[in-house]
């Protein structure tokens, strides 16, 4: 019976992601092609950056003669850390491609330590 | 017109059945992560790409995130199909320190060989979101008519 239901739901798979360093911020760049901005959904709970891409692609009637692209929802989890600022999150779809950027906290940034002669 | 044989349009793909077998494999594991991974078949750098057939048209469609309407070129000779373009690198310019790197970049082609002749005027292509979706009609003699035969 679980089975079954499971079954029915839809795929989901995870995107493709780039995850990178850029001047300090971290950008987490995932190929979602067929996500429009309204299926797409991404928050944060507690420590956990969610993201859910409801993939727009219906079946054609007619015949398959080659079929690669898979048909699913995209769905990925991140675990976030305590350096990372939870109001500073800003996600931009643009071209099938989502780009979220995270900051580290203030307080996490490297200080410079000023050493004075005495 | 001479009769000609019948010719299977989706003749049985030995690989297939092991393609289908490696991603569910995968899939199990959750191990179909990196580009490199596809398998027996270098379909790894070039964007995936379904080709539906139906009585009046088919349907190419192809998912190419994040590239510019101007760096895809489509185009069509004889029977044909050719989806060109160059996939860039959207942080080159920048040297960060990567912590995850997935995705591909570079130029790709795909090329789609059509069984029947379609009316190359009336092609449309169209993009949104990432997928490109090529509408290519049937020309009317290509079509599947209805001939009534008389039983005596």
């Amino acid at each position: 019976m679980a089975t079954k239901e499971i079954e029915k739901q839809k795929k989901q798979y995870s995107a493709y992601a780039d995850i990178y360093d850029d001047n300090g911020k971290i950008k987490v760049r995932l190929e979602m092609p067929g996500v429009s901005k309204d299926g797409l959904d991404v928050h944060v709970d507690n420590d956990t950056l969610i993201i859910h891409g409801n993939k727009k692609y219906p079946e054609i009637p007619g015949h398959y003669q080659l079929r690669e692209i898979r048909n699913g929802d995209y769905h990925q989890e991140f675990t976030l850390d305590q350096t990372i600022d939870r109001n500073k999150i800003d996600a931009v779809l643009e071209k099938g491609i989502l780009t979220i950027t995270l900051e580290t906290k203030e307080s996490e940034k490297p200080k410079k330590i000023e050493v004075m002669n005495k | 017109m001479a009769i000609v044989k019948w010719n299977n349009r989706t003749p049985y793909d030995p690989w297939k059945d092991m393609r289908s077998l490696q991603e569910s494999i995968n899939d199990l594991f959750e191990i179909d992560r990196s580009p490199n991974s596809m398998g027996l078949f270098d379909r790894n750098v070039s964007p995936a790409a379904d080709v539906v057939e139906n009585e009046n048209e088919f349907t190419v469609t192809c998912e190419l995130p994040g590239i510019d309407q101007k760096d895809i070129d489509v185009s069509i000779t004889s029977n044909v199909l050719t989806i060109k373009g160059e996939k860039k690198d959207s942080h080159e310019e920048k040297k960060g320190k990567f912590y995850k790197k997935e995705t591909w970049s570079g130029s790709f082609q795909r090329t789609i060989a059509l069984p029947v002749d379609v009316e190359k005027d009336n092609i449309s292509a169209e993009l949104k979101d990432g997928m490109l979706v090529i509408t290519l009609p049937k020309k009317e003699e290509s079509k599947p008519k209805q001939i009534s035969v008389n039983i005596k």
